[in-house]
């Protein structure tokens, strides 16, 4: 009963302690729905289980989850595709989504329509864009291959998602397709916050376009850009359903993440003790990676 | 008005205790999980049967659920793993041993035995014996039916094929670029080639067996590097990699490129007849016998009780299984599903009567039936999806590098070991 009064969190000194409530449901909220089955991924990780049950009693703890992995040449060739997809998806998605940023920023007739289109593809849902992609550059009657042939760049057929190159090629389409427009959102929004007197005052000292790009638009973007690079990088490391719908990773693995890599082990195979090892180290990388990232640009972000 | 009162009274009163004493079970809720919610024909079938159930149980609701196929497995896993699963199991024939294994399904022998089900000739039903307890009843097993375009073979001079060779004849004879534009557009045959290992492993199983080849021997010792096995692994390569089939589709366009006359000839189990039914070249396609011996078939889907429920919904679930098992409900299953019932005592009268071909379709579950075909291989059970998606890549790996199959197999043999061994 007295206890509240007693707390007075209205004074000066105890302001920060109604903060620390005000964030305690949110905070007990992410612990229960993330730090927990964190915590038991990294304990089944460490035993020898197919099918878990949290009532059963706990196997005995072993590090052969780990040796196994490291000693797997599929985790290597998964952990070189997902570093191949994240570094050519994300540069192109930079490229493309800074380029029409920049040209959807320009003043012309349907510039409005332009913008609309731009972000269109963010707004399909991934499983659709599959669909659509699939019938493209399906084998046998795809478009792709119709164009190919009908303008001489093929001589027959191409398959596409029957030869790993192919399928890899398919997969980064559909994927900087899918995530060029969130660059490009996110960098418009940091163009029309650049004041007009930086471009007008820099066309008096007789900046040339390609100056007042690089000394000013990239510099003033930096901020919004540093947060696109790393949020597009941790979409494309963790990107799931893209790949499973379209290739499945497959054709012999060619397409195969470290986040498939998790899900055939734990809900093709039931190895689930081996599926949390691979879990837990693409967790680690991917914390690695962020820490670079956001580290790399600490007072931009 | 006080007489209404009374009589109102007394009408309430007689009703609830009615209910009372018919049904102990009030407000009871079973839950029941399928993928085959919305598959044309079975989905009829399970209303039908739980409609069944619920009058003879009144009071006791079914919650019927679906699930994708795609996604089933994890949740059936999910749902057990997290102690939450289903009443009445409803699983893949493929699957299911993982469950027993786990212990998760109850052993159905006392229940068999109690009730006197009789599964003498009971299509597929030695799938579900598992570690010497009978852990499920088979719900169907199929054998594959050939379907082929009269009209396209005519055109291409092929005669109707009753053998590989007649079959790789027919296929390239039928494999065309009918509108000139440089494209093939009309296939000899059609397989599944963008799905997962279970699938892929089927569609290359019609041509393995046909060889003589087997994964296992009855002992479950891997037997894959066999003459056998090689000769059915080079049908498998010249089919795909001479194009006699389009690639990267499902089961589902290769099926619907059938119906609408773009593929000559199709190895499939009946369910291909539904959808031929609905295709435009439904006039000119007609089923026949495999020309592959023996015809590829298995066994599908199982019916199981979770081994964790309350003994009460045990039995309310064996009630359950009991109506979908029972003969008339068997002949049901085989008129609305054109599907061969496991059942040998179902009638299959009414089935005739809608499918002109409903014979060829009951014979190529016999046949496959008496010559013990399962895509699933003894021995590997356990680890059937690890071994279907080995052999898949290896598959795959010989095409696209044009390897010797005589090496493939030898890398199947030991990638197969491997598994079976850890």
């Amino acid at each position: 009963m007295h206890i509240l009064p007693r707390l007075d969190l209205a004074r000066p000194s105890r302001r920060h302690w109604l903060g620390y409530l005000l964030l305690a449901p949110a905070v007990i909220l992410i612990a229960f729905l993330i730090v927990y089955p964190l915590f038991i991924s990294l304990e089944i990780s460490f035993q020898n289980v197919g099918i878990v049950r949290l009532d059963l009693p706990h196997k005995p703890f072993t590090l052969s989850n780990y040796t196994r992995l490291f000693a797997s040449p599929d985790f290597w060739n998964a952990a070189w595709v997902t570093l191949k997809l994240v570094v050519i998806v994300t540069a192109a998605c930079f490229v493309i989504g800074l380029g029409t940023a920049l040209l959807v920023n320009q003043r012309f007739r349907g510039r409005s329509v332009a913008r609309v289109l731009i972000a269109l593809p963010w707004a399909v849902p991934e499983v659709i864009a599959v669909v659509i992609f699939s019938w493209m550059f399906d084998s046998s009657f795809g478009l792709v291959n119709w164009l190919a042939i009908q303008f001489h760049l093929s001589s027959g057929m191409i398959a596409w998602l029957s030869s790993p190159a192919g399928a890899f090629f398919v997969i980064c389409v559909v994927m900087i397709w899918k995530g060029y427009p969130f660059v490009s959102i996110m960098a418009l929004a940091g163009l029309q916050a650049i004041p007009d007197d930086y471009y007008n005052a820099a066309r008096v000292d007789g900046a040339s376009a390609w100056q007042r790009l690089l000394n000013i638009t990239l510099p003033s973007l930096m901020p919004v850009l540093g947060v696109s690079l790393v949020l597009s990088m941790l979409w494309v490391f963790r990107d799931f359903s893209i790949i499973y719908t379209m290739t499945g990773g497959g054709p012999l693995h060619a397409t195969q993440t470290l986040s498939l890599m998790t899900y055939e082990q734990a809900f093709s195979f039931f190895k689930m003790g081996y599926a949390s090892a691979i879990g837990i180290v693409t967790l680690i990388i991917c914390i690695i990676a962020s820490r670079l990232m956001m580290g790399r640009a600490p007072d931009n972000l | 008005m006080k007489l209404r009162k009374l009589a109102l009274a007394g009408m309430t009163a007689l009703a609830l205790a009615g209910v009372a004493a018919t049904s102990a079970f009030a407000d009871t809720t079973l839950k029941f999980v399928s993928w085959q919610k919305d598959e044309p024909g079975y989905r009829d079938w399970w209303a039908s049967v739980i409609s069944a159930f619920e009058k003879q149980h009144p009071g006791v609701k079914i919650e019927w659920t679906k699930v994708e196929r795609g996604a089933y497995s994890d949740t059936m896993t999910t749902l057990f793993a997290g102690g939450t699963p289903p009443d009445i199991v409803h699983l893949a024939s493929f699957e299911y041993q993982k469950f027993a294994d786990n212990g998760w399904l109850e052993d159905l022998g006392p229940y068999i035995e109690k009730s006197k089900l009789n599964l003498q000739g009971w299509a597929g039903q030695e799938t579900c014996n598992w570690k010497g307890q009978t852990d499920c009843i088979m719900m169907l097993y199929t054998g594959f039916v050939f379907g082929y375009n009269e009209d396209l073979l005519n055109k291409a001079g092929a005669k109707v094929p009753t053998n590989y060779q007649e079959f790789l004849d027919a296929a390239r004879k039928t494999t065309r670029d009918v509108n000139g534009d440089g494209i093939p557009d009309q296939f000899g045959t059609g397989h599944e080639t963008k799905g997962g290992g279970g699938q892929y492993l089927t569609e290359m199983m019609n041509y393995t067996l046909d060889a003589g080849a087997q994964f296992t021997d009855q002992n479950g010792k891997v037997t894959i590097d066999t003459p056998q096995m090689v000769e059915g692994l080079t049908r498998w390569k010249t089919i795909v990699k001479d194009g006699l089939t389009p690639r990267d589709l499902t089961s589902a366009d290769t099926r619907q490129l059938f119906a609408d006359g773009r593929i000559a000839m199709k190895l499939d189990g009946p369910q291909l007849y539904p959808i031929v039914q609905k295709g435009k070249a439904r006039d000119q396609i007609k089923f026949g016998k495999d020309p592959f011996t023996p015809p590829m078939g298995g066994s599908s889907n199982v019916l199981a009780i979770a081994a964790e429920i309350p003994d009460d919904h045990k039995q309310l679930v064996w009630d359950f299984i009991q109506i979908a098992t029972s003969d008339p409900f068997q002949s049901s299953f085989a008129a609305m599903t054109t599907s061969p019932a496991p059942d040998p005592r179902a009638d299959i009268a009414e089935a005739r009567k809608k499918v002109a071909d409903f014979d060829t379709i009951v014979e190529a579950a016999r046949s496959a039936s008496a010559a013990h075909v399962d895509r699933l291989p003894k021995g590997l059970e356990i680890q059937f999806n690890e071994f279907a998606t080995m052999m898949m890549n290896e598959a795959k790996r010989m095409i696209i590098n044009d390897l010797d199959p005589k090496d493939v197999a030898k890398t199947m043999q030991a990638k197969a070991e491997a598994i079976q061994n850890q």
